[in-house]
This record gives structure tokens, sequence and C-alpha cells, in this order.
């Protein structure tokens, strides 16, 4: 029988929490000590870490030509310490580099990814206080590299694929302060106080920049989401993915949360906050808010049913949202990884009278029958 | 007809089984010569593919370095060009089994994080632990169901001086993704090759998938652009080329002496086609008169052949796999030993060969009886019912024919002086011709020979006088045996004369006591021996000097050669490069001013001559040395060139050494100090030998390379002899109402025996007599220009007096014991088979 050698990557990345939890791995804590700006860079000893960007982007000429965009790397801790050989091959992370861009306007959504092994000429982590925080190798057949750095203030980052004919240079600078994703950052994903990682968010980055879409390239403006997680457990083992929200609301308040969904389906643990218009965070319980999925939307490539419209109700913050796909193809399907797709797309939200309150982000992951995770890298 | 047909064939079947047998096992020994070497030469060809095929799939491109590797950050070059889907880096070394004498693993370092198919059923454990246990290997269940190795159990092998523990991590079938691949194949993570076994830094190969719609010369011109000249980038085509080129000189000698074989068998065939229809001449006779057509009965003398072709296809074929696969292995050490190739551990029966098994055994056989099937055919019935004018005829033609094979040696003679002599296969359009010319020198000698005898009485004499009576069917017998003695002493000649060649070669150069390398020397360049062991070794109590030897593979026009570095200087070292051209004291400073020897192959290969430049691509780009001289080197076909090892230092950067060679102070016993050095070093994997140990396996190597052409030779007299002893049942069949005329005279059953014994060593005689002239022709041709042109080597000429008696008595033997059958068959006439016939 010949193995696919993706599905046994994909295993050793995504299904290994008994290796995983035997080596000395660092765990999430609830007094971790934050230290900024160092943290925006890598913290090797702890098993996962994600820079997350999401943004809505429209071109400068032509406001009516607007884009959604993701952008994101992972490191991926596969041992603590390096191996004790001398290779350059010899490695403890794997760099994972994935970006989509929603041409709102054409109907369209275009992924691109890559993944090394963290070897000097392939990709890597900086420390600081370089400001180059992550890199890789664009993806086979494109010269060039993409990075994400520091610029003092916010994140500059650039993507390239000319096989997908798709690319991006931003720069973004905070229009609001860090916010923590639970007490202290500390950001719990389960009944066990293990399963947990330490976690903040950039809520409102105002973003500028050049996008190219098939050879076309818009100098572009708007608003990006910025997560930046780490940790070593972050799922509880009956879990199989999740639903997670982030919501930029044009009255200048924010909302994230996230359901972890069990294999039957149902919630087994939710978290979330709200950002007030002055940056004061408040941390929401499940019981704080309601989510009704009242769509679906089955992907024409892996025939996997996603939900894809909801209405939300946060009754302490008066607000009763529908939450709406700008597009609905806005899955996500590795090349590399064939069984790794999800879908993560450009939202608008409407209030009950079917006006416009705002926009955002959804990620859907651990839906079909490929059941991975992008960044549930337990 | 086709019932007449089955009826006839089957009653001449049973009358004549002998003669149906041997002609079935003639075309059978040439189908099976073809076949053998067909099947080695695609076999080996196909190992060179099997084992990348195994580890990387399918691919587009390979990129290769000009040397055996190039830096591995060109990867992310490669990654970085338009037009490229995936690529993937692959670092190859071969260790050998610290446990076992010579035995080697192919091990390939791939990077199992990227999405490489591998036919290997494992669980993300096993990932995990391939990465990063240390010495996790993957090898084939086939070597570990040989060695008796499980999952977990250690290995020991030794790289270099480095002696390694590696673990069995899994077992993978590689033959299921590429079913030529070796049982000695294994696989282990990069990081782990490089960092246990091999270097860092550098990577031998890295495997391109296009993107879809690109084309694949824009995107190798993109890749050679972009890569620079330190590397190529070929085709899996290219690459089965290349290797095919590497050991094309090898494959063209078995395969020539194979269609040799086959041509001798296509003489078994016409004669005893030949003979076949003499028999039934009354047969057909009376077929024509009875109504049947020219066409009919050319059709079944047609239909019988193919089905004699198809018998000798049907038996022929098991066997040229039989001789293949008992020696495979043997070819299969010469691969490796000369063109540093993958063995060959598998064979597979491609349908081509089946076709062209086919195709010769059928081809051959209707060949054979084309010619005496259409003069059947062409005759009327009156003259197929009366007595036989056939060899009248053929003794009116022996001049003329002669003529013809004088010509054919004059113009040959004449093409290969004025216009042929540069072409690269002049030398076998040569042999061609002398193989071709003896035949049709032969009835018209043996009509002179044996026409111009006296005969007083019923002895000798009379024996080979009666060759020249009969000359149709003997002149077939005797030009195939001649055929096949020209053929053996030919290469009898060329094997002895290479022999004693190398014998003096090797004493001039293997002068040393000791010479030391490590296991896997065939790992260039990691095969190195450990900085502190040789300072040791030089200052080891007995040890009056040392020569070092450091191994560079560099390329030439695509072309990997060793650039070996040692010390010129070196006192009593100055035999070690035994000049064809150039005087050695002056060679001597030019060669420490930075100038190269070059080796008598690359020399007559890429035309270079003394006072020309030797442009080469190394890990450091394009270099040019002057040459200085030109030596003689029987070591590798493919050639290569030294400097001096100080030079070599200034100009490559300091590197480890790969072999070392110790002489000793006088009256040292060199096998003792070899013992003491073992004692000295137990846990350091070396490949140590005293200068007498050294010179017996250099000529155990060149035995084992030429017994290829030991097996040809005797499959190819194998035929020879049922050719004669065909021949001589052929003539006892034809003749027999002569022979019961014999008997009714008075003649003795003694007598006729002696007859066809006198007849049979008469044709072995005339075969000999032909064939050495053949044979001497033959071996000056295979030394003097094709082993200049395809090997380029001088071979000195020697006559290697014994084998050859040897062979010559073994042969006449054999013609001997092969006319003891017929004889006997032939003696048995009774004389109740004359007929009237036969007294008009």
């Amino acid at each position: 029988m010949t193995f696919s050698k993706a599905t046994l990557l994909l295993s050793l990345l995504f299904v290994l929490p008994v290796i995983a939890s035997e080596l000395e791995w660092q765990a999430a804590q609830p007094e971790y000590s934050w230290s900024f700006p160092q943290d925006h860079w890598a913290r090797s000893g702890y098993r996962n870490e994600w820079w997350y960007f999401t943004g809505h982007l429209s071109s400068r000429e032509n406001p009516e030509r607007r884009f959604g965009y993701q952008f994101t790397f992972f490191r991926i801790g596969l041992r603590p310490e390096l191996p004790p050989l001398e290779s350059q091959w010899a490695t403890s992370n794997l760099i994972m580099g994935h970006a989509a861009i929603s041409d709102l306007e054409g109907k369209r959504h275009i992924f691109s990814e890559t993944l090394y092994r963290e070897v000097s000429f392939l990709g890597g982590f900086g420390s600081y206080p370089e400001s180059l925080i992550a890199w890789s190798r664009a993806p086979a057949g494109t010269a060039g590299t993409w990075e994400l750095h520091w610029n003092g203030e916010g994140f500059d980052f650039e993507m390239r694929d000319q096989v997908q004919g798709i690319a991006f240079q931003l720069s973004t600078h905070p229009l609001k302060p860090l916010v923590f994703q639970g007490p202290n950052g500390y950001s719990r994903k389960g009944e066990d106080s293990r399963a947990a990682s330490q976690y903040y968010s950039f809520t409102r980055l105002m973003t500028q920049g050049s996008l190219t879409v098939d050879g076309e390239t818009f100098q572009v403006e708007g608003e990006s989401w910025m997560d930046k997680e780490f940790g070593s457990h972050q799922l509880a083992e009956n879990q199989v993915g999740w639903d997670w929200f982030s919501l930029q609301l044009e009255d200048g308040r924010e909302v994230m949360f996230y359901h972890l969904r069990n294999r039957a389906g149902a919630t087994d643990f939710a978290r979330g906050t709200v950002v007030s218009e002055t940056g004061e965070v408040q941390y929401l319980k499940p019981e704080e808010w309601t989510i009704q999925s009242t769509q679906t939307w089955k992907s024409p490539e892996t025939g996997t049913q996603y939900p894809s419209r909801w209405r939300i109700t946060l009754a302490r913050e008066n607000l009763e949202l529908e939450i709406v796909p700008q597009l609905a193809y806005q899955e996500n399907r590795s090349r590399i990884l064939s069984d790794l797709y999800y879908w993560e797309g450009a939202v608008t939200i409407l209030g009950a009278g079917g006006e416009k309150l705002g926009q955002g982000y959804v990620e859907l992951t651990g839906y079909g029958t490929g059941n991975l995770l992008p960044s549930a890298l337990n | 007809m086709i019932r007449y047909f089955l009826a006839a064939w089957i009653a001449h079947l049973r009358k004549a089984p002998s003669l149906f047998l041997l002609s079935v096992l003639g075309v059978a020994l040439g189908v099976a010569s073809v076949v053998a070497i067909q099947i080695i030469n695609r076999n080996a060809i196909g190992a060179f593919s099997a084992g990348i095929k195994a580890v990387s799939g399918e691919v587009d491109l390979t990129v290769l370095g000009q040397t055996t590797t190039f830096p591995e950050e060109l990867y992310s070059q490669v990654l970085a060009t338009e037009g490229v889907a995936a690529a993937w880096p692959l670092y190859q070394i071969d260790v050998a089994l610290a446990d076992r004498d010579a035995f080697f693993l192919q091990v390939f370092g791939v990077d199992l994080l990227a999405p490489v198919r591998l036919p290997w059923n494992s669980s993300p454990a096993d990932l995990s632990q391939a990465l990063f246990e240390p010495g996790w290997i993957a090898v084939t269940p086939s070597l570990a169901q040989e060695m008796g190795w499980s999952i977990g159990d250690p290995i020991d092998v030794t790289s270099g001086t480095r002696r390694v523990q590696l673990v069995i991590g899994a077992l993978v079938d590689f033959k299921k993704v590429s079913p030529l691949a070796s049982r000695k194949l294994a696989v282990m993570d990069i990081a782990q090759v490089q960092g246990l076994l091999g270097s860092s830094g550098r990577i031998h190969q890295i495997d391109v998938q296009i993107q879809e719609g690109t084309h694949t010369e824009e995107l190798i011109l993109r890749l050679q652009n972009r890569l620079g000249p330190s590397v190529q980038i070929v085709t899996p085509r290219q690459r089965e080329e290349q290797a095919a080129d590497l050991m094309g000189a090898f494959r063209l000698n078995l395969t020539a002496l194979s269609w040799i074989s086959l041509f001798v068998g296509l003489f078994l065939i016409y004669t005893s086609t030949q003979a076949s229809l003499l028999r039934r001449r009354l047969e057909f006779g009376l077929l024509r008169s009875v109504g049947a057509t020219r066409a009919q009965v050319f059709g079944l003398i047609l239909g019988e052949v193919s089905l004699l072709g198809l018998l000798g296809v049907i038996l022929g074929l098991p066997m040229g796999y039989w001789v293949a696969q008992s020696n495979v292995e043997m070819v299969s050490a010469t691969l490796t030993n000369l063109y540093l190739l993958q063995e060959i551990d598998s064979l597979q029966l491609s349908p081509s060969l089946y076709a062209l098994a086919a195709g010769i055994g059928l081809g051959g056989a209707m060949a054979g009886a084309f010619f005496p099937a259409i003069d059947i055919s062409r005759k009327n019935s009156k003259d197929l019912l009366t007595a036989f004018t056939l060899h009248e005829k053929a003794n009116s033609l022996a001049l003329p024919v002669f003529g013809m094979g004088w010509l054919v040696l004059t113009l040959t003679a004449l093409w290969f002086w004025f216009l042929g002599y540069s072409w690269k296969p002049a030398g076998f359009v040569l042999a061609v011709a002398v193989l071709v010319a003896l035949p049709l020198l032969t009835p018209f000698l043996i009509q002179q020979i044996c026409g111009r005898i006296k005969t007083r009485g019923f002895g000798l004499g009379y024996s080979l006088k009666s060759l020249a009576a009969r000359l149709q069917t003997t002149s077939f017998a005797v030009s195939s045996l001649a055929i096949a003695v020209s053929m053996l002493l030919g290469i009898t000649l060329m094997i002895g004369s290479f022999r004693k060649t190398v014998e003096v070669w090797v004493q001039t150069t293997v002068q040393a006591d000791i010479y030391l390398t490590t296991p896997s020397w065939r790992a260039e360049p990691e095969a190195t021996l450990d900085a502190e062991l040789v300072s040791a070794l030089a200052a080891h109590p007995g040890v009056v000097s040392v020569d070092r030897l450091r191994r560079l593979l560099v390329s030439i026009d695509n072309k990997r050669i060793s650039l070996v570095g040692v010390d010129m200087d070196l006192s009593g070292g100055q035999s070690r490069f035994p000049l064809l051209k150039g005087d050695r004291m002056e060679v001597l400073g030019k060669v420490q001013q930075g100038g190269v020897l070059i080796s008598e192959p690359l020399a007559r290969k890429s035309r270079l001559d003394v006072g020309d430049l030797l442009q080469v691509y190394a890990g450091a780009g394009k270099l040019e040395f002057p040459i200085a001289g030109i030596y003689y080197d029987y070591t590798s076909e493919l050639g290569s060139a030294a400097m001096d090892l100080a030079v070599m230092g200034e100009i490559f950067g300091p590197g480890p050494i790969h072999s070392l060679s110790l002489y000793l102070e006088e009256g040292r016993d060199p096998e003792r100090v070899v013992d003491e050095i073992k004692a000295r070093f137990p846990d350091t994997p070396l490949q140590i030998r005293s200068n007498q140990r050294l010179r017996e396996e250099i000529f155990e190597i060149f035995d084992q390379t030429f017994a290829v052409v030991r097996i040809l030779q005797m499959m190819s007299l194998l035929i020879a002899v049922c050719g004669i002893m065909l021949t001589l049942l052929v003539l006892a069949r034809e003749r027999i109402s002569e022979l019961a005329l014999y008997q009714a005279l008075g003649a003795s059953r003694l007598q006729i025996f002696r007859l066809f014994v006198g007849k049979g060593l008469g044709m072995g005689l005339i075969a000999l007599g032909l064939g050495s002239a053949g044979g001497t022709v033959l071996a000056a041709i295979l030394i003097f220009v094709i082993n200049r042109t395809y090997f380029g080597w001088t071979i000195q000429v020697y006559w290697p007096g014994w084998p050859v008696l040897q062979q010559l008595a073994t042969i006449l033997t054999a013609a001997l014991l092969a006319s003891l059958y017929p004889a006997l068959r032939a003696s048995k006439t009774p004389a109740v088979e004359l007929s009237r016939d036969d007294l008009q």
C-alpha cells in the first residue's frame, strides 16, 4: 500500500498529543509574565505559536474594489530542543505560512501556503531586537520570501505566490492598544486547566500597502485584526474543531468569541471578549451570548458542509447581529497537505433591521472528513 | 496442406530426432546468449534508475552536481524558479555493514517532512522516531529477512573511519513502487544521514516536479541560469542515458559477443535446414508432381523452420534468463567496481525482451532457411526426383565465393585505412568483416586442402577428401566452428595480453608494502580517513614513509572523473605513474608547479595531449590545469587525473585523505604489520591489505570482469560443436546409400566408424586452422582498435601460449567427441539401405 507522506506529516502535526505530552513543552500559565515587544517574537519552548492577521482592504483609487485577506505564520514545534546532529536539516520547528485574498468584487478566493523545516535557507524565526519575527521561502515556483516584521508600533508583512497570482505587502499600525484574550492573556480552551494558550490581539490595525490579484496591483488601505497565540496543549482530547469570530463594529467596539466543538458537534467550551471603543476589555462567559447558525454552504471541492450565516445575541452589550459571509466560497484548501482545509472568510455584520454594523472574519475548522485544524497544533 | 504439414513434421521428427534436437539447441543457444546479455544490460540501466524512482517517485527533472555534491542552499534557488511545482532534496551515501565484507547499503537521505511518496504503511509515531531517534533507518523487508533483522535491532555501519550504530526503524518495500530497486536500498531522514554518516552543507541531487503548462526545455534553461555552472539539470531519460553511456563500452562489447553467438547459431540452422531439405528432395518432388505449387512447398519449408525457431525461442528464453541470473552477480560487481554504479539486485524480463527473443529465434531460423527453401521451391519436380546436383554446384561456386570473401576483407581494410579509422565503431566493422569473410573463404580452402589429398585406401585421407566432395554441407559446419574458434581465440589472446599488461603495470605501480583505505571507499567523497589515524600510522614502528592520497570527483564534459592528489615528490614513489608520454624529470617539475597528469583512457577519450589544458568543473567552478604528462592506468575506464597533494590543498582547500600506502623498512614483514595495525585500531573501520593481497585482489576483479565474456565464448563454442555433430549426422543420413554401398563392398563397421571420426577430426582441424588465423586478426582488432577507442587502454601483445594450446586441444577433442555419435550411427547403416536408384 502506498502511503501518502502528507497524511503522515499531518498526523504528526495535528494528532500527536501522546508523543507531544511526553516531551517537556512549556504549558500556558495564568500568571505568565508578559514582556513587550519581546513577546511578539517566537517563544520557543512552547509547542505551537501563530501570528494571525485578517482584514478588510479596499483600493485607494477605486474604493468599490474591496478585498478580504488573511496572513498567518505558524510555528510548529517538533521537539523542544534541536537534535544533536551536524546538519542544517536538523530542526526542532516547522514554519507554515497561510495567506488568502478574497476578491469581493471578482467573487474569488485565492489561497496560498508554505511549509518548510526551520532551515537557514528555507525559513525561520527572528529574535528581538531585530525587526524580523518570522520568514519562509515563498511557495515552489515563486522567487522571494514571505516575511513578518515588527515596525516599532505594528507589523509589516508580505507574501507572494506567482503560481496563484497573488501577492501583498502591508504595513499596520494599531488604532487601539493590545488586548489580552482572557485574564492576563491566559486563554482557556477546555475544562482541563492545561488546555489553554497565551493569547493577545490587536483588534484594530490601520493597514495600508499594495495587493496583487491576477497580475493587477492595487494600492490598498483598510483595517486588520491580529492574533498572537502560543501554547502547548490548546485542545482537549474530545474537541475536534472550532468556530471563531472576530468582529469590528462601526461604533468602535470589537467582539471576539470562539466555540470549541466536540465530536458530536456540540459546543464543548466557549469564551469571548468585548473591547469597548476606548479599549476596555470584558471577558464573556458562554451564557452571555447566543449564537444560531441559519444557513449552510457546501464546498464543491471538498464536499464539506459549513455553517454560513449566523444570528448572534449579546444581551449585555445590547447587540443583535446577523453575520453574513461576503463570499460563500472562502475555503482554504491546502495543496501540500491534502487533508487540510478550513473556512476562513470575510463577513459583514448586519443589525436586526438589515443595516450594516461592521465587518469581521470567521474561522471554521474541523468540519468535514479531513478534520484537521490549521492552528490546533496539539 | 496444414494437415499434411503436421503429419510430415511429426514423421520427420520421429525419423531423425537427434538432427531436430541439435537444430533446436542451436537456435536456443543463440537466443539464450543474446537474451542473457540483453537482460543484464537492460537491468543494469534499470537498477540505476530504480533506486532513484523508489524514493523520489516519478520526477520530471533532476538537478545534479558537476561533482558529486553541491551546496544545499541551491535547493532554495530551485524552489524560487518559475515553473517548479515541487522539489525534493536528496543525500545519497553508500555505507558498509561493519560485520560483513564489502556489503554496502545504499542509503538515501530524504526530507521525510516533505510530501514524498514512500511505500510505507506507518503511524505518526514512526515519523517522529524517523526524525528524532538517532540512527533510525528504513530497510527493505528482503534485506531484513536475509540478515535476520527486525524493527528495533541495532546495526553497525561504517562511513569512512566512522563507525555508527543505526537502528532498524521500519521495513519499507521499495520494490512496490520500483520493482528493480535493490534490496540494499535504505532510507533515512536527510538530517540524520548528513549528521551521522555524511557531511553537512552539501547534497547530491534535487528532484523537481514541473508546474503544469511549463515547457521542460524553458525550465531547464531557467534553472541552469539561476543555479550556475556547478550543477547540471537532466531529465530522467538523460540520466539513464548518462548511466548507459558510462558503461556503454562494457555493454557494447558484451552485446557484440552475444550477436556473434547468434551468428554462429544461424549457421547451424542453415546446415540443419539444408540437411532436412536434401533428405526430403524426393518428397518435395512428389508433392510438386501431384500438384503442389512452388509457393506451397516454400511455405511448407518455412512453416517447419518457424516451428523449429519457436521451439528454440521457448527453450532459449529460460536458458538466457538462467545464464543472466547466474552471472548477474559478477556483472554487478564489475559495474560497481569499475563504474561505481548501482548493483543489479534483481532481474526483470520486459515484454520487449520476449519480442526480441522471438524476433531473433524465428527471424534467425527463417534467415537460415530462406535460401535453401528458395532453392528447393524453384526446382521443378523432375530435378527434385532425380539425383543431386547441389554439391557440384557448390564446388563450382567455391572460387567465386572465396573471391567475395577476399574482396570483403580488402575493401574493409582499405575503408578503415583511409576513412573509417576515426569513426568510433569502425573496429566492430572490421571484426564483422573478418567474421563474414571467414565462411566465404572456407569452401575454397576446404576444396584446395582436401581435394589435393591423395587417397590410398579407406583411411583418414579418404575422410578428408570426402569433405571436399560434400562442400555444401561441410563448409557450413567448418565455418561455424571457425567463427567460434576465432572468437574464442581472439578474446583469449586479448584477455591474456591484457592480463599480462596489467600484471606488468601492477608490478610497476603497486610498490608500497601496505595499502589502507576504508570499507566504505565507494562512497566518495565521504569515505575519508581520520587525520589523527593518518598521523598515528605514519609514526607506526617500521613505517619509513607514507603515501597519502586524496580523491576529489570533478567533471569533464559532464562526466565525473577522479582527480587524485598525491605527494609527487615522495622518494621511491616515481613508479606510481608510469608515463606513456613525457620526460619524467620534466613532468615532475611541471606537476609541482600546478600541472596535472592524466590517465591514458582520459587522454584518448577526451583527445587530450601533453601541453593541452585540462578543463574541469569542481565544487569551486571551472578550473584549468596544464597537462604535464599521460600515465598508464588500468583502474578506471572513465579516466582519472593526478596532481600534487600540496597543490591540491592550495587550490581546493585542505581536505581529508581517502587512502594511504605505507612503505616499510627493509626486512619488515608486511603481513605482520597489517596484523599489528588491525590490533592497534580494533574499532576503526579499515580496509587494510598487504602488497601481495592487493595484487591478488586486482586480479580477482580482473577475472571477474571477464567472466561473462568467457561464458559467451563457451556458449558460442557449444553451438559450433553442435554444428559439427549435426553436419556429421547429416552426412551419415545424406550418404546413407553410399554407406550401404561401402558395407556391400565389404567395409567393416569399424572402418565406417573411423571414416566418420576422421571426417569430424578433419573438419575440426581445418576449422582450427581457419579460426586461428581469424582469431589472431580479431585479437589485433580488439587490442589495437576496439580497446583503444572504447576503453582507451594500451594493451601490450603477449601470446598466452599454454592457454591457447589448451583451448585448441579442447576444441579438437570436442570435434572428435561430436563425431562419435554420428560415426556410430553411420557404422550401423545396414547394407539393405542400398537402393537401385543409388546404383544408377
